[in-house]
């Protein structure tokens, strides 16, 4: 009995191991990313290429401190802009969509499913050319009104299941207690949700972070350059300057990074559920 | 009745919202999307308030054109080529990271990361360590399996496989977090049960865990095969459609007719020709998934 417990640890140590090694090898490409912006000049295409900076350097950083802070703050706005565009309209129709018995509900559900797997070239050209009679083009509000779009389905489907979760006595017990429906979802739905509600705020920031098509169409003024379009246009003026281009990387996947990092699990899990049918 | 009459109203004030702007920014550039690609649209035309309507002629030139040809062909060359990939890699990583090691879930939850990170990067990452000099041909020149570096990116053939194995980089921990669900759903009685009758694991993955996955596998394959189909940052930023168009896509080939070379309407034509592939497609899912209700 002891020998049989003895090797299921052993094989549970080599399994670990090999998980790590996985890892390792699967995630190299961000410790790449990491480890060159801080790399000198000379040192990005060193042979053999080394693993760790022999000297450790942020003149990467330094050399374009101003074309970072304002793609940064670029990309704060419309990520933002976004967000809440996308969590004032989502959150509402998610619940509406679980809570309530709508003629429709169905044909609802149907637009957000669809819309959801339909790319943004699809709607480029058109989007470009009305922007264009509004003299939205080169605004902060053009990546913000599309990038929305990539959002709002993702975050009713995401949350539509949770919602229908919340016991209907909850709602009732709060409209007794005065509360119409506006106040009741607010303060009640709202909070015990909290945790798949910032999940939703934080894939919608993110699908607008990480937004280029858009932006890119939109806007092709430099003053209202997120990140990803800058450090694209970059590349194509400096295409062998590595170190300068990840460090634009580095500040690029950072809020992604911290994001994932502390909610990891609900992220996971809101995955799965926001893409597929829930 | 008048309770169930507000219900409804109030209910309505929740949804319409969100449906409306989903029909403002996504259904009405659809439908002015089929418009523009029927209508002679170039820098020319752009300001002017009437556009002369050409029936399908956008779209026999298209037809036409070989570079579309071969877009089209290389977009399903490219996404079947990813699907292989990154199916059979996740569903691999699946199957490991279920069995019960510690860490086993902390370290799949980890992985997950590359599935958010912005595909610029990815892309940009990539088109580094595909270099020339850089890391992958030096580590593969140092084991000995080439004697000369590889020009990812700079040969067509190889410029796709550099495609494909950047988009799995992506695509591999969305399908192994969705078969994952699956594989915890089969109860681990079942395999007991088989390994009584004297199966083994080889037949067991083959007549238990594969059949009874098979909706799940269904729903991967066909969700993958919608995100690939529609790839445009990772074409855009890593190729850029080249070398000589050998990467070329239907969503990067759109977007250079309508905005390098100002023909909107041949562009809206690609794309549209892309929207079809893809509602093709996700009507098969919706009815995959509905059955699997």
């Amino acid at each position: 009995m002891k020998k049989i417990h003895l090797k299921e640890r052993q094989k549970s140590i080599i399994l670990t191991i090999l998980a790590i090694l996985i890892a390792c090898v699967f995630l190299f490409p961000i410790y790449w990313i990491v480890i060159n912006s801080f790399k000198i000049d000379s040192e990005i295409f060193a042979n053999p290429p080394t693993l760790w900076p022999r000297a450790f350097t942020l003149d990467a950083y330094k050399a374009q401190l101003r074309n970072l802070t304002v793609t940064f703050k670029n990309s704060v706005i419309i990520a933002g802009g976004s967000l809440c565009i996308s969590l004032l309209l989502s959150v509402p129709a998610a619940y509406g969509l679980a809570k309530f018995k709508v003629k429709g509900t169905k044909v609802f559900m149907l637009v957000f499913l669809i819309t959801q797997m339909l790319p943004a070239s699809l709607v480029l050209t058109p989007l470009y050319l009305t922007f264009s009679k509004l003299h939205l083009l080169n605004s902060y509000l053009a990546p913000i009104l599309s990038t929305a779009t990539v959002s709002i389905p993702f975050v009713v489907l995401m949350l539509r299941p949770s919602f229908m979760n919340i016991p209907t006595e909850l709602v009732e017990a709060a409209k007794i207690d005065g509360c119409n429906a506006l106040s009741a979802f607010l303060r009640v739905v709202v909070p015990i949700s909290k945790p798949t509600v910032v999940t939703a705020a934080c894939f919608s920031f993110v699908f607008a972070w990480n937004d280029l098509a858009y932006s890119m169409t939109f806007n092709t003024k430099d003053a209202f350059r997120p990140m990803t379009s800058a450090i694209y246009t970059f590349m194509n003026q400096y295409g062998t300057q590595w170190n300068k281009i990840m460090a634009y990387g580095v500040l690029l996947i950072l809020p992604c990074c911290i994001i994932f990092v502390t909610m990891q699990k609900h992220i996971v899990e809101g995955m799965t559920s926001g893409s597929v049918k829930g | 009745m008048r309770k169930i009459k507000k219900d409804t109203v109030l209910g309505y004030c929740f949804i319409l919202p969100a449906v409306i702007y989903m029909l403002v920014f996504i259904g009405y550039p659809i439908i002015y999307n089929w418009l523009i690609s029927m209508q002679d649209v170039t820098a020319k035309t752009l300001g002017s308030p009437v556009r002369d309507f050409i029936g399908l002629d956008n779209f026999i030139t298209i037809f036409g054109d070989a570079t579309f040809r071969a877009s089209l062909v290389h977009t399903f060359v490219y996404t079947i080529g990813c699907l292989v990939f990154q199916f059979l890699f996740g569903f691999i990583f699946a199957l490991f990271f279920t069995k019960k090691f510690s860490l086993a879930k902390p370290i799949r939850g980890f992985i997950v990361i590359s599935w958010m990170l912005p595909v610029t990067v990815t892309a940009l990452v990539f088109k580094f360590m595909y270099a020339d000099n850089g890391i992958i041909n030096t580590i593969l020149l140092n084991l000995h399996l080439i004697k000369e570096p590889l020009g990812w990116l700079l040969d067509g053939k190889m410029a796709m496989v550099g495609l494909i194995i950047a988009n799995s980089w992506v695509g591999i921990p969305f399908n192994m977090l969705l078969l994952t669900t699956g594989l915890n759903e089969i109860p681990a009685e079942i395999y007991e049960a088989s390994s009584i009758d004297g199966a083994n694991k080889i037949q067991q993955l083959f007549r238990l865990t594969i059949p009874l996955l098979k909706q799940t596998i269904l729903s991967a394959l066909v969700l993958g095969f919608v995100l690939t189909f529609k790839v445009f940052d990772l074409v855009y930023v890593m190729t850029g459609g080249g070398p000589v168009d050998s990467t070329e896509v239907l969503s990067t080939y759109s977007y250079k007719l309508s905005f390098q070379m100002f023909h909107f309407g041949e562009g809206a034509a690609v794309a549209n020709v892309l929207f079809v592939c893809l509602l093709a497609v996700a009507l098969v899912y919706l009815h995959v998934s509905s059955s699997e209700e």
